[in-house]
């Protein structure tokens, strides 16, 4: 008996029984469509998580206040003794591998025009920023002052605050006021859109020594740094990591994030979510397989004679049992690649009805998914085929 | 044929094939198991997400410094046009007549050492109503002192574990240690609190809440929490602060938080995720269902020559129907039953394994995982149940069987 006639036999006796087949493949469709359809949620998710971090390059690290040791959160929120200053950020800028570098402040104001206002973020930032976090401008200019330690009146809106304030109206040139200080609008920051919750259109950005000033503040939040390629971050996190440590005189009471160790958090954390919430949907495949067990159960006793008659004619143990566990294994296989299909289809259905839905398809998840059925068909062909193979010929041939 | 008989009936059908029922309520358990688990922990961490908060109990306001329109960015961590500042919160708890204490905080993080032992902590300044809005206890020596809350001594009460790791079997009370570059005198010891609100208390330094805003050259406080007087107007007494922020600052750049907001927005989400969960193990009883079906088809044609027996000797189309249908519900009851046990069984595991993790499977889903396995049973019953009624008396007796 070769391969073929085994496949055909097999298929010859799934056809027989449709009606039990189909609702035997129907089990493990469902499991396997709902395993397919998650995954690819939760692989959209990593992929637009990666891509929004991923945006600012590989040639970036951020430095933070504060060391995360005990409390998990690096100390942007908390005080540590020693600052990160605006001298700490120059110094850094010297560095012989550092391109360019951001000193960032971050607070909530209230940004006030004749009669109208807005409560906002407002960045203290270098005119470096546009290139550091890719932003484009849309109207007017940056802020242009090279010396971050210089503090002229001016601020750069986010678009949306823009709108909150003047409207259609031309808003350059014009005065705004946060924290009774009047600073002069010289440019409008092109849409860019909410990041990973934050809504960047929302936001001004002004020089960073004068909001240090405004806002009575004697550290930064935080200096991102970049350089010229992704291949330099161990040398300049190491430089980095000597010179502000140099500097604060011996205390290494700062954090450096890379963007590749942030990816890889991110990517962990995801990727543990998804296997998670992909177990439980495993659990219908588990039960699936139970049901293609019990049916197969049912087979093997409802076929009794025609095993005898098999094995009367020649055939061996060996084939009665493949036959049998061929069986499982087409049942599952069938239904896992039918319920693999169906959850694509779902995936793109849901994706063509809400395309911001982050949704991803996991093509090599598809194999796997594929291997499990078959897996699957084994684990639950293996005891009624060797029950099968285990009968008695004269025996089984008696029973009617 | 009474109910009891169809129920005798279908059990000693079920009873005969042992090992083909049981196979087909496996799939039942597994399904149900999955759900009250999953249930449990969701549950679990929606009580442990309360019970966090509750112990600051609903009569406390949180002021944080900054305000904001936007999305995303929360109060609390950046910079503000005005400080946040110990007088502030004495105006507070004085012109705010519902008031009866205040906390106000300050933060950072510094090494603490004594000797040649050091370690990074949290160091929180704070007032002594601090340690009765956080539960946390004084083990030795005493809390911080009552009194002037610009007065900041150097005198620091230590986290449990802190001390212990500082001082081993010493007695740290009346010792000095120095926090950053500061010597602070150890004036009191915390007794046992563990992690409260994401933050170990065991590991933090207390200190009086000016000492804190010196060591670290604040001028913001972090924030203040305010304790109103019970059965006050939570919204009321929030007004009133943002009247009296308003006069002193000329805006109100504050955000006032109370733990019951904070409470219901958090255990709606992690309801909303353990639904989500549920939801997804549930589809497994679908697919346990679909396995019933499967097995009530095979009866029917198994049993066609005593089903028409039963139709020859009387029985009406509704008796076989009711026969067969009453064996589905029967599986899928039992299933269901079992499932429970063994999913109790499991979290009481859980639970004993790991006291620290809360697990409880509330009363909904308990009664709606059985309405769900009934309803399964019937509905996945329906089908092989209408098969068997509409065969023909005849035919089926005359058949091999």
């Amino acid at each position: 008996m070769d391969s073929r006639d085994l496949l055909s036999m097999c298929s010859g006796t799934l056809r027989a029984n449709k009606m039990r087949s189909t609702l035997s493949m129907l089990g493990i469709a469902i499991g396997v469509a709902s395993v397919v359809l998650l995954t690819s949620i939760g692989e959209g998710t990593r992929v637009y998580i990666l891509n929004e971090f991923s945006q600012f390059g590989t040639n970036v690290l951020m430095i933070n206040p504060g060391k995360a040791e005990t409390s998990g959160i690096p100390g942007a929120m908390s005080g540590t003794t020693r600052k990160l200053t605006l001298d700490d950020a120059v110094a850094v800028e010297r560095l012989p591998h550092v391109d360019a570098i951001v000193p960032l402040t971050v607070a909530l104001a209230r940004v006030e025009t004749l009669g109208r206002g807005r409560s906002v973020v407002i960045y203290g930032v270098t005119p470096s920023l546009p290139d550091v976090w890719k932003f484009e401008i849309g109207q007017g200019e940056f802020l242009n002052n090279t010396d971050p330690r210089r503090s002229s009146p001016v601020a750069v809106l986010g678009p949306k605050v823009k709108r909150e304030l003047f409207g259609d109206e031309n808003a350059l040139g014009k005065m705004i006021r946060i924290a009774d200080t009047r600073l002069r609008v010289i440019g409008i920051m092109a849409p860019k859109g909410h990041s990973l919750g934050f809504d960047l259109d929302d936001a001004v950005y002004i020089p960073v020594a004068l909001a240090m000033r405004m806002f009575n503040m004697e550290e930064l939040s935080e200096i991102d740094v970049t350089f010229a390629h992704g291949g330099l971050v161990d040398i300049v996190e190491e430089e980095v990591r000597e010179l502000l440590t140099d500097r604060h005189r011996g205390h290494e009471d700062f954090t450096i994030t890379t963007q590749a160790a942030m990816l890889d958090v991110f990517g962990k954390v995801i990727n543990g979510i998804t296997l998670a919430v992909s177990f439980i949907a495993g659990i219908s495949l588990l039960v699936g397989a139970v049901g293609i067990f019990t049916m197969m159960w049912i087979s093997v006793g409802e076929r009794v004679s025609e095993i005898g008659l098999m094995m009367a004619v020649g055939a061996t143990r060996e084939q009665v049992q493949r036959i049998f566990l061929l069986e499982a294994i087409l049942l599952t296989t069938l239904g896992g690649a039918v319920g693999a299909a169906a959850g694509v289809a779902m995936a793109l259905g849901l994706l063509a009805f809400l395309p911001s839905l982050p949704i991803e398809i996991p093509i090599d998840f598809l194999f796997i998914a594929l291997a499990m059925s078959v897996v699957t068909g084994i684990a639950s062909g293996v005891a009624p085929a060797r029950r099968a193979a285990g009968l008695e010929p004269v025996e089984a041939l008696h029973t009617d | 044929m009474r109910p009891e008989d169809t129920f005798g009936y279908a059990m000693t059908a079920l009873i005969q094939q042992p090992r083909r029922a049981g196979l087909s309520l496996l799939g039942v358990v597994i399904g149900v198991v999955a759900v009250i688990f999953l249930t449990a922990l969701g549950e679990g961490a929606r009580l442990y997400v309360t019970e966090q908060f509750q112990t600051l109990g609903t009569d406390v306001i949180v002021v944080i410094p900054g305000r904001t329109e936007t999305t995303g960015m929360m109060p609390g961590f950046t910079g503000t046009p005005n400080d946040l500042t110990l007088d502030d919160a004495e105006a507070l708890l004085r012109r705010i007549p519902e008031a009866i204490r205040i906390a106000p905080i300050s933060m950072g993080n510094e090494t603490v050492s004594y000797g040649n032992k050091s370690r990074q902590v949290v160091v929180l300044g704070s007032t002594p109503a601090f340690f009765d809005l956080r539960g946390i206890t004084v083990a030795r020596g005493t809390g911080l002192p009552e009194g002037d809350i610009d007065r900041g001594a150097n005198v620091a009460v230590l986290g449990m574990e802190t001390a212990d790791e500082l001082f081993a079997e010493e007695n740290p009370v009346g010792k000095s240690v120095r926090i950053g570059e500061w010597r602070i005198r150890v004036i009191g010891v915390n007794g046992p609190r563990g992690t409260h609100l994401g933050q170990n208390l065991d590991q933090v330094s207390l200190v009086p809440v000016a000492t804190g805003m010196r060591m670290f050259n604040r001028t913001s406080l972090f924030r203040i929490m305010i304790q109103v007087r019970p059965g006050s107007d939570v919204e009321e007494v929030k007004r009133k602060i943002e009247a009296v922020i308003l006069d002193r600052h000329n805006e109100v750049d504050v955000t006032c938080m109370t733990p019951d907001s904070v409470v219901s927005s958090l255990s709606a989400i992690v309801s909303t995720l353990t639904l989500v969960l549920v939801g997804i193990a549930a589809i497994s009883l679908s697919v346990a269902g679909i396995g019933i079906m499967n097995v009530m088809l095979v009866a029917v044609s198994e049993r066609r020559a005593e089903i028409g027996l039963l139709k020859a000797i009387g029985a009406s189309h509704r008796q076989v129907l009711l026969i067969f249908l009453m064996e589905s519900l029967l599986i899928s009851t039992a299933g269901a039953l079992v499932g429970l046990g063994v999913g109790y069984a499991t979290i009481n595991l859980v639970t004993w394994l790991y006291p620290a993790m809360p697990a409880e499977a509330p009363l909904w889903a308990v009664a709606s995982v059985l309405v769900l396995s009934v309803f399964a049973g019937v509905f996945f019953g329906v089908l092989p149940a209408r098969r068997a009624m509409r065969l023909d008396p005849i035919i089926a007796l005359s058949s091999k069987g």
